[in-house]
């Protein structure tokens, strides 16, 4: 039995925060579901995924990985001087996983995918849906409902990367290699998340706030699965 | 208006079998004990079970036995006349007979004129689905009065026969096992009424959440050992070949029973959102968890979402009656009412997450008692 429904201890304190959380998790929960349903992670679910998958899924996630820096940076660089702490948190943790994409690199190479064509590889429509709404919202003063997109991306990370690492990795024969971006998001995902946690005590202050993270948290993850669900489009006929 | 239980009864068959009996009822297969079972029941707690069947493998009671001796004892508790009886609603995993429906063959147990019936058919979760529809039928005033009973009987299922004839140590792994240390054979009932009684339970609601269309089947009896192989049980040119093939074992993917756990959090989440549930101030919780590990996980859960409760006021029989599938939640309360003080106005959540195709039932009651 894995152990991916281990969550954090709770470090939440204020009343507004822990609706916040409760909502955050029935939200990541739906969204649990709605992957469930996107082709590419049925065919994992269900023993079939070839490498094609795999490499189309390399590809997909570069562009997300890259833009999700970016997105993050920006994020940090729109929090004002009367938020110069969270504005603190989210410079170390964007600076933390900003190169990350070169993980994926590797990875896509080590399973004997070319480098150029990784380096080629454009947005699909979901990511550049899911990219430029969270540009957009993390351009705007005091961005704190981005801590929604990052519940999502980073729940992803420390609750499904590990099982998704173990499932490519048997079912492609891989022995464990090619699929070190997903290892290392599970073993580091889980600290980012409990930050997470104490910055939600800091920023929901109002039941508005509460209300514009959980919002960004649900469109997040929408696009997220338009975004894993548009790479039936490149795979080979 | 509001619907009662007015009554409760349960019924588990034969002596209590310890953990160390198992194998001298279920059998040896292929002559050599079980290396996954140690393991399987550090993990359940569960320390003692009920089983209809005898060393010899022969049946003592059929399914649709056990449940009217639970009916039977119910109704004699407050003395309920079964010509006054309206409705009959059953809940199992799997009756004596495929055909007909579970209902037919309890009412002809119990002997009870001219009732109506009803037949829930699913696994764990049957059981509150049998009593939603029961106490529909009062609520719409269709009747007065309707009698609930959840039965199983999955020893059948774990003979060391079976598994032999599946094929054994070629089919048998660990999905196939797993079940074997974790289910055992019970009936409860609980009697509804439309008017409350001096000592009662009114149902405040029953909800429940599916999630068969995003999650694949996690426990089975009809498919076969060979995952790319798409023919259900009866798809086979006979039975023996369905059997050759162990689409008549009962299985269990372990490994996607984590969700039923995440879904449960989950709809009681979702109905504390909707106003409905208000968790911490439920004042006992019975929860239907299959097995003490997943204890941990949903407290650590529920922790998280700001909404736990004290361990205190959580109430189980697992580890003493086993697991009885649908039965598991009648026999839990049965054995509640007899052995917990309970006061007027208690709230009681009884929980259901199953992990047949994950649905996730919840049922409310509030104690009732004259002082």
């Amino acid at each position: 039995m894995n152990s991916s429904v281990d969550l954090p201890k709770k470090t939440v304190i204020s009343e507004l925060a822990q609706e916040c959380l409760r909502r955050l998790m029935t939200t990541w929960f739906e969204f649990e579901r709605d992957l469930n349903k996107v082709p590419i992670v049925k065919r994992l679910n269900s023993g079939t995924f070839s490498k094609d998958d795999y490499e189309a899924l390399l590809k997909t996630l570069r562009q997300q990985v890259i833009e999700g820096a970016r997105w993050m940076t920006r994020t940090a660089s729109s929090f004002e001087s009367n938020m110069v702490d969270v504005r603190a948190h989210v410079i170390k943790h964007s600076k933390e996983e900003h190169q990350d994409f070169k993980l994926l690199e590797k990875d896509y190479c080590m399973i004997g995918g070319k480098l150029d064509d990784i380096l080629k590889h454009p947005k699909n429509p979901g990511s550049e849906a899911l990219h430029s709404y969270l540009m957009y919202q993390s351009s705007l003063p005091n961005p704190i409902n981005m801590l929604g997109a990052m519940w999502i991306v980073e729940g992803l990370g420390e609750k499904m990367a590990a099982d998704w690492a173990d499932k490519i990795s048997d079912q492609l024969n891989l022995n464990g290699k090619g699929v070190s971006f997903m290892k290392y998001h599970s073993a580091h995902d889980e600290e980012h998340m409990q930050l997470l946690y104490q910055l939600l005590d800091r920023v929901c202050q109002t039941e508005g706030d509460v209300d514009a993270l959980v919002k960004n948290a649900v469109i997040t993850g929408k696009l997220y699965a338009m975004q894993l669900n548009e790479i039936e489009h490149d795979l080979p006929k | 208006m509001k619907a009662y239980i007015t009554s409760t009864g349960s019924y588990l068959p034969g002596p209590a079998v310890n953990n160390d009996e198992i194998e001298d009822v279920l059998g040896l297969i292929n002559d050599r004990p079980s290396k996954l079972k140690k393991r399987i029941l550090k993990a359940n707690g569960i320390k003692t079970r009920h089983y209809a069947i005898d060393k010899e493998h022969k049946t003592l009671f059929n399914n649709s036995t056990m449940a009217a001796h639970a009916g039977n004892i119910c109704l004699d508790k407050v003395g309920f006349s079964k010509t006054r009886l309206g409705m009959l609603s059953c809940a199992t995993t799997q009756g004596d007979l495929v055909i007909p429906g579970f209902a037919s063959m309890v009412q002809a147990e119990l002997e009870l004129p001219d009732v109506e019936i009803h037949s829930s058919h699913g696994v764990c979760s049957s059981s509150l689905m049998a009593v939603k529809t029961a106490m529909n039928n009062v609520l719409l005033q269709e009747q007065d009065s309707a009698l609930v009973i959840a039965s199983e009987l999955a020893s059948r299922l774990f003979k060391n026969t079976r598994y032999e004839a599946a094929g054994a140590d070629a089919n048998l792994d660990f999905n196939a096992e797993f079940l074997r240390w974790m289910l055992s054979d019970g009936a409860g009932a609980m009697l509804i009424q439309s008017q409350p009684t001096k000592h009662c339970l009114q149902i405040d609601w029953i909800k429940s959440f599916s999630h068969a269309d995003t999650l694949p089947v996690c426990m089975s009896v009809g498919m076969p050992s060979e995952k790319s192989d798409t023919r259900t049980w009866q798809d086979f040119p006979n039975y023996s070949e369905a059997e050759k093939a162990g689409a008549i074992l009962i299985r269990q993917d372990v490994r996607l029973l984590e969700h039923a756990v995440k879904l449960g959090v989950d709809g009681a989440l979702r109905l504390m959102e909707k106003g409905i549930l208000d968790l911490p101030n439920i004042d006992h919780v019975l929860c239907h968890y299959s097995s003490h590990h997943f204890k941990e996980k949903i407290f650590q859960m529920l922790e998280t979402a700001g909404a736990s409760i004290p361990e205190e006021r959580w109430y189980t029989n697992l580890y003493e009656r086993g697991n009885t599938g649908c039965a598991s939640i009648f026999i839990m309360l049965d054995e509640f009412l007899k052995t917990k003080s309970i006061k007027n106005g208690d709230k009681i959540l009884c929980m259901v997450p199953e992990s047949g195709r994950f649905n996730n039932a919840y049922m409310q009651l509030t104690v009732v008692s004259e002082q």
